[in-house]
């Protein structure tokens, strides 16, 4: 006999949220605190909301519910910083470009070193011709004045593609068969995991100034970079160390025995069962990379939290940082979720043929 | 590589952990198309033996020839030998995260650089050989112990070797999943091939050995073709050591 799968499913529910009478009074509480939190804060950004860019402080007020006027008449300035104003369709095809360049890459058919080199180099030399300017008849824009969103995904994107291959060599060196090479890399990594992300920031762009010859210098935003790709090297390495670890001795055992050599070991055998182990904590470690970009602030680029903070620093929106932060805080939450989403699909995809018994 | 040589020739190989003297003295030699089987209490060091000829484990002292080619510190030279000598796990070491196809073609286009269709047109045969093509797409999760190293068998045969290694094979197999290995693996010895053995079969050793080995505490005790070895064993090690796995 089979029962019709509705009611199933009808009866599993009543089970798991009315089980018991302290369980539907519970049911009930959550439900009703929920559905208040919901409503006010529909109420609030909806309902009595002012969306025209001709909203003012006291038209606000008056209707009593968020002043998205606020981001209606300042978006540019979120967005894209002091990016000078006639020239922002540049950072804002730009940042077109990296979000194009990501969800290619994304894609499994375009998983080959190759496909993916061409992909970002061609990504890569489009972004900075847009943001950098100075050729094609486009104006010179300095990275000093680069800011917003583009800057932000500038500085998480270039942390990734700089960061992650550093991470494999140390995690790699790491594990080497040389107690010498081992040892060095380790005290690396615990090195940088031991300073906080600020000194490094610091560090980059004040103080190595001092210590590099001139021609080393460089500009200041990609010493940033750098110091911030060092950073989640150290920390990446350690989660790929992670995954080494959960790979039975055989693996690499079975490789060799069949000829591969080291290179063909670790590219096939190796580094991608061990990134299969490592993918939840490899998408955390994106996560947090992504909200440290906002860090950069404090050596003097205005990315997106910070072109936030200026669109209500004045007079008349110095009310408005609540409406700012919603949405920035939406831009923040659209990235991260789907950053997210796209890890738990990619460990649906990688779970084929992995019974769990 | 001269293929005229002894397949395996093995004089006082050494081997330690740490202090603990794991070989002592080995010498052994194999013929090209020998059947060779190692049986011995656990810890013997039988597996860390057939492990030093394809250097799995790094040797102390002594000297491995495999076709007359003496192994030394020369990676270039261990990679050559192991593209000549397969070797079949215990734990099978299938690569999960690929199909049993791709299990099959990896080595033979990474490192013979066979084409991609004829690497697949070999490893259906050798599939088809241990009696599994129609699993080819499948990962090696999927399928059972029996046929996971039936399949770990056809990808070392996908580098056509001319010595094939066993390392326990049937011994992390349900019963009734054993026949099944062995079955291939007495078709293999029918057909020639060069094979070194450790295993507990003695039915399989009766079967298709040349000779068997007897080995206890890192030494080589007794030698002999397999009416004499389970006929007339000479050493009181043998004979106690096949009362305990003929015993019941």
């Amino acid at each position: 006999m089979t029962a019709p799968a509705g009611s199933a499913r009808l009866r599993r529910l009543r089970k798991a949220y009315f089980g018991s009478p302290l369980s539907a009074l519970m049911t009930l509480l959550s439900a009703a605190i929920l559905g208040f939190i919901l409503w006010k804060l529909l109420d609030w950004g909806l309902i009595h909301a002012t969306f025209d860019a001709s909203g003012t402080q006291e038209t606000c007020a008056a209707k009593g519910g968020a002043c998205w006027s606020v981001i209606a008449t300042r978006w540019r300035v979120i967005l894209f910083g002091i990016y000078p104003y006639e020239e922002q369709w540049r950072p804002a095809l730009a940042c077109l470009v990296v979000a194009g360049v990501i969800v290619l890459s994304c894609l499994p058919r375009m998983w080959s070193f190759g496909k993916l080199a061409l992909t970002w180099t061609i990504g890569t030399i489009v972004f900075y011709t847009l943001m950098r300017g100075g050729i094609l008849g486009l104006a010179s824009v300095n990275e000093q004045q680069w800011g917003g969103l583009p800057l932000t995904l500038f500085v998480f994107v270039a942390t990734g593609i700089i960061g992650m291959p550093l991470a494999i060599g140390l995690a790699l060196l790491r594990r080497s068969d040389y107690p010498v090479i081992a040892r060095v890399s380790g005290w690396i990594i615990d090195t940088i995991r031991s300073l906080p992300l600020l000194s490094i920031l610091f560090t980059c762009a004040i103080v190595l100034p001092f210590m590099l010859p001139g021609f080393l210098i460089g500009e200041k935003l990609y010493r940033v970079v750098f110091g911030a790709a060092l950073f989640f090297a150290a920390y990446q390495a350690e989660i790929i160390r992670g995954g080494f670890q959960g790979i039975p001795k055989g693996q690499e055992e079975a490789a060799k025995a069949l000829g591969l050599s080291y290179w063909q070991r670790m590219g096939r055998i190796v580094l991608p069962q061990a990134f299969r182990l490592a993918l939840p904590a490899t998408i955390n470690q994106f996560v947090i990379a992504f909200m440290e970009t906002s860090l950069i602030v404090v050596v003097g680029f205005m990315e997106l939290l910070a072109a936030g903070n200026t669109a209500f620093k004045t007079g008349e929106w110095k009310f408005a940082y609540a409406e700012v932060y919603v949405f920035i805080a939406a831009i923040y939450f659209a990235f991260v979720f789907g950053l997210s989403r796209y890890g738990a699909y990619l460990e649906a995809r990688m779970n084929v043929g992995h019974r769990k018994d | 590589m001269d293929l005229t040589a002894p397949a395996i020739e093995l004089t006082d190989l050494d081997k330690f952990y740490g202090t603990f003297h794991a070989l002592k003295g080995i010498s052994l030699t194999v013929a090209k198309g020998e059947k060779v089987v190692v049986c011995g209490p656990s810890g013997s060091g039988k597996s860390t033996m057939i492990r030093c000829i394809n250097q799995l484990e790094e040797h102390d002292g002594g000297t491995i020839r495999v076709f007359g080619t003496t192994l030394d510190d020369n990676v270039g030279l261990i990679d050559e030998i192991r593209r000549e000598v397969g070797m079949v796990f215990q734990q099978f070491n299938l690569f999960p995260h690929m199909t049993v196809l791709e299990n099959c073609t990896l080595a033979p286009m990474l490192v013979r650089k066979t084409s991609r269709a004829d690497a697949e047109a070999t490893a259906m045969r050798y599939l088809e050989k241990v009696r599994i093509p129609d699993q080819a797409q499948k990962y090696p999760g999927q399928l059972s112990g029996g046929q996971q190293q039936r399949v770990a068998i056809a990808r070392a045969l996908c580098m056509q070797p001319e010595i094939l290694l066993f390392d326990e094979p049937t011994s992390a197999l349900d019963p009734e999943m054993i026949a099944e290995v062995l079955d291939v693996m007495v078709t293999l010895a029918q057909e020639g091939m060069t094979m070194i053995c450790v295993t507990h079969e003695m039915g399989f050793a009766r079967k298709v050995a040349d000779r068997v080995v007897f080995m206890d505490k890192g030494e080589i005790i007794e030698e002999a073709p397999p009416e004499d070895f389970f006929g007339n064993p000479k050493s009181d090690r043998t004979r106690l050591f096949l009362s305990q796995v003929l015993g019941h």
